[in-house]
């Protein structure tokens, strides 16, 4: 019955959006196989060296990393999801979107910003020295090392984590947080014996990105000296001048991620986490008063200033430095650029995760499980070697069309696909794939298949019950997913440096051209147009959220 | 039960198929779009000229530069810029199609993996033959040198005095223990400088050299060549592997406490009296495949003739390959001195020995 209502599926769909569809995913899978299949492949000389020399010690770091980025980021996610959702406190509703906020700052800039603060000449040892009088050990200051990048990333990527908490929390905990406080059961053992594992799936789901994200960056980690399976990929790309062994060592990274998640999802099977909807309604805060309310506040507070105030104060101050001789009219035409291929692919994004996301949840197999983890793959691949994925489709795409033209006899093809802003755009629905998947997955794990097997029962076929009854139901994770996937790509850099056609700046690549001859103070005028460009775009959909 | 989860999965791979077959004619629907193929034509029709370039070299002068050359000759340039290596692995997968005309980077190393790729051909001219000098070119004029940097050592004026700098080498000695300050060996300009060491003193020498300089190092390498200059102020170490043009842009910041740091410090340029201090240079080199040659040689022209070598110069302070341009005042300052003489597509030789030197000696 159930491979019959596939079959039916299919064939009522053949020829509508779930082709096109289908076509869709192709072109996000095809370059991430294209790098897989690297692993098959035999490896040359240098591999040896490699295994050697780098391997062992930065998978090491790499864990390292990873796992500390890790606890901090849900530990300050998490905690201040509950504080927000069930609390009332000064400033509350304040903090409910600000935290937000430091999203919108690349990690990158945020590096670069926090090591010339701290650096000798920076405001922090500047005003010890000419206030105080004394010189103060440098080394206290110096965050360019593995804690320095532990720190930057907790910082900058912990809003996933209090994002898609807070979402889960607000919409779905209200029960049973209310059952356990009637019982008598204080905060702590709430938030432990009830919070936590209840929102497990939103925070496995919002920690995947952070460790994606850790694992990808190459700007935070060679700036910092953090040796990461990152730099190793580039010191062999760049180093050794070897692409092959360097899309190998990417191959087994994203090996290595997609089996943590496997395994994790595993370890879930045997739990279920859809709690019916319809009795979803927002939790009751409660009020806090005296030192427990102005302890929320502070820690609030910290927070926020660590990770966007502080920042955006020093961009701010050196932008003030430097703006005569950067900003020109040509920041209208970036930002246009910017938003534009944004928001292009964050549609595709979105569109693509959600029929894949379909297929795969009425289908719920190991396949689909798979299919599911590959197609997000791409998040935690180095842009570059994404880029290196995407050049090889669309160049062998040419030279499709180049044999094409031949055969009709139309003579040379008048222009080449690759040279295209369709190639950027793909490179972005190939890396960011999983912020908007991941958003739409928990949506749908959240609704379980109660109502679409109702309304599937009464007759609606799959595509009326997704546009009537899941769509609707989606709203609210199709909104946070695509404020994720709109933000990571205006903020991102190495694919747009490799995929870009002739003349085509972004803001980041703007920022790159400025950071990349260590020109920070010019530098800070792009990273502002790019951080105020996230901000209203989290505003926007903020407000769409809100109606 | 078991026979319909067998089913779907197996509809499941057929689906698979149909994706990845959908996949090899997915091209062609999007790319027969109408509009874009009259485009590109028409473009290409109407202006009389355009070059195309790749470049890795990203200062703010090189968009001024181009403006004035479309501004005298009418010829539009077109630009894409990236990472050096990663626009090699574009042209390379391009191949015969590449749209790009010139590749532009920093280092003669890369220009050289540029040429070893197959990349670049000749460029014939008369013109630059003479306003650019034999060494600043490659030996089959593949690339054509636009400006040079050296990496010298920086010193602590108020702990160190230039009389106990002599050489790289001796920066492995044990009188520098714990006061060297260089950053990663991820960069390029290390690279180079280490694959200059080993043409000139052989692997196994630059190899125990590369060890010493670990031993000796005042910190764990972080940061870029600025960063190193503001640790010598700050008394972290007491002197910096740095390339002389940052010195430049640190003295004439925005930052007052910028130029502050870069008063504290002075340059000293090594191996005066044994190999010469290393240089680099930055170049462009003429695509194999270029379908706008004589545009393409005309920018080049252009680029080294002495106005833009002074702008440049004048801008960034690296040092104009014409010996006819101008230069400016910090550049002056530092007098003449004796560069190694090298082949610059010896960097590119041995950049990858280089790299496994370094990693060998766990240079981070």
């Amino acid at each position: 019955m159930y491979a019959k209502t596939i079959l039916r599926n299919i064939k009522r769909n053949t020829n509508g959006w779930l082709v096109l569809s289908l076509i869709g995913a192709a072109v996000v899978l095809l370059p991430i196989l294209s790098i897989f299949i690297s692993v098959f492949q035999p490896p040359n000389e240098n591999w040896q060296h490699i295994k050697q020399f780098l391997l062992m010690d930065y998978v090491l770091q790499s864990i390292w990393l990873v796992s500390f980025t890790g606890v901090f980021s849900v530990f300050i996610g998490v905690t201040l999801a509950w504080l927000v959702t069930a609390y009332q406190f000064p400033l509350k509703n304040f903090f409910r979107w600000a935290l937000v906020l430091p999203l919108a700052i690349p990690p990158y800039i945020a590096a670069y910003t926090y090591s010339n603060m701290l650096s000798y000449t920076g405001i922090v040892q500047k005003t010890i020295r000419e206030q105080f009088g004394i010189t103060p050990n440098p080394h206290w200051f110096d965050v360019m090392s593995m804690e320095g990048a532990i720190f930057i990333f907790t910082m900058f990527l912990y809003p996933y984590v209090f994002m898609i908490t807070k979402a889960f929390l607000e919409h779905q905990s209200a029960s049973y947080i209310e059952n356990a406080r009637l019982l008598g059961r204080g905060s702590f053992t709430i938030f432990f014996r009830i919070v936590l594992p209840l929102s497990r799936p939103a925070i496995i789901g919002s920690l995947m990105l952070v460790i994606f994200e850790v694992l990808s960056d190459y700007g935070v980690t060679s700036y910092y000296g953090v040796q990461t399976i990152s730099t190793a990929i580039f010191s062999t790309w760049f180093g050794m001048y070897d692409v092959e062994s360097a899309v190998r060592l990417a191959a087994w990274l994203m090996c290595g991620v997609i089996g943590l998640f496997l395994l994790e999802r595993i370890l879930r099977r045997n739990r279920r986490f859809n709690a019916s909807t319809s009795k979803a309604r927002p939790l009751v805060p409660q009020r806090l008063y005296g030192v427990k309310a102005v302890l929320a506040l502070l820690f609030c507070l910290v927070v926020l200033s660590l990770s966007f105030i502080i920042p955006i104060l020093q961009l701010i101050v050196w932008a003030t430095w430097s703006y005569q001789d950067v900003l020109t009219s040509d920041f209208v035409q970036l930002t246009l650029n910017t938003l534009s291929v944004a928001l292009i692919a964050t549609v595709l994004i979105m569109t693509c995760s959600l029929i894949v996301a379909n297929v795969c949840r009425i289908q719920s197999n190991s396949f689909a499980n798979l299919l599911s983890r590959l197609i997000t793959a791409g998040y935690s691949l180095p842009g570059a070697i994404i880029a290196i994925g995407v050049l090889n489709l669309f160049i062998g795409s040419d030279h499709l069309l180049d044999r094409l033209y031949e055969q009709m006899g139309w003579g040379e093809t008048p222009f080449m696909l690759s040279m295209t802003i369709v190639m950027i755009i793909v490179g972005y629905v190939v890396r960011f794939m999983a912020t908007g998947y991941n958003a739409v997955e928990a949506g749908f794990d959240k609704m379980g298949t109660t109502y679409m097997n109702a309304s599937r029962l009464l007759g609606y076929g799959i595509t009326r019950t997704f546009i009537k009854v899941d769509l609707p139901l989606l709203k609210g994770a199709l909104l946070s997913g695509a404020i994720l996937t709109f933000v990571e790509i205006i903020k991102e850099l190495p694919l747009a440096l490799l995929l870009r056609p002739f003349n085509f700046e972004t803001l980041a690549t703007k920022t790159y051209q400025y950071a990349s001859d260590e020109r920070i103070f010019e530098a800070s005028i792009p990273s502002l147009f790019i951080i105020a460009v996230s901000i209203l775009s989290v505003l926007v959909f903020h407000r769409l959220g809100e109606k | 039960m078991k026979n319909y989860k067998f089913l779907s999965s197996l509809l499941s791979a057929v689906m698979a198929i149909g994706i990845l077959g959908g996949c090899a004619s997915s091209g062609q629907p999007e790319t027969t779009s109408p509009q874009n193929p009259t485009d590109k034509k028409s473009e290409a029709a109407e202006s009389a000229g355009e070059v195309n370039i790749y470049t890795a070299r990203h200062y703010e002068v090189d968009e001024v530069l181009y403006d004035k050359f479309t501004e005298k000759t009418g010829i539009k340039v077109n630009v894409v810029k990236g990472k050096a290596e990663e626009l090699i692995e574009r042209m390379k997968r391009e191949g015969e199609k590449t749209p790009a005309d010139l590749f532009i980077t920093v280092d003669g190393g890369v220009l050289n993996n540029a040429k070893q790729n197959d990349l670049l051909q000749p460029v014939e001219s008369d013109v630059l033959n003479q306003q650019v000098p034999e060494q600043f070119r490659d030996v089959d004029n593949h690339w054509i040198g636009l400006s040079t940097r050296a990496r010298v050592i920086a010193y602590a004026k108020d702990r160190i005095k230039p009389e106990q700098l002599s050489t790289y080498e001796d920066l492995a000695s044990d009188q520098w223990k714990g006061k060297v300050l260089v950053r990663s060996s991820s960069s390029l300009y290390n690279q180079s400088l280490v694959a200059s060491l080993i043409e000139l003193n052989g692997e196994q020498q630059t190899q125990e050299w590369a060890q010493g300089i670990v031993n000796n190092m005042a910190r764990e390498p972080e940061g870029g060549d600025r960063d190193q200059a503001k640790a010598i102020v700050a008394g972290l170490g007491d002197v910096a592997i740095m390339n002389t043009y940052y010195y430049g842009l640190m003295l004439n910041s925005k930052d007052p406490e910028e130029v502050k740091v870069a008063e504290q410090v002075a340059l000293f340029f090594p191996n005066q009296e044994t190999t010469g201090t290393h240089l680099n240079i930055s170049g462009a080199g003429l695509s194999k495949y270029s379908k706008n040659k004589e545009n393409a040689i005309k920018l080049i022209e252009y680029l080294t003739a002495p106005e833009a070598q002074a702008i440049t110069a004048s801008e960034n302070f690296e040092f104009p390959v014409n010996p006819e341009a101008e230069k400016p005042e910090v550049i002056k300052s530092w007098g003449e001195f004796k560069a190694q003489d090298l082949d610059f597509a010896k960097l590119g030789d041995h950049n990858k020995t280089a790299t496994e030197i370094m990693n060998k000696v766990g240079w981070k």
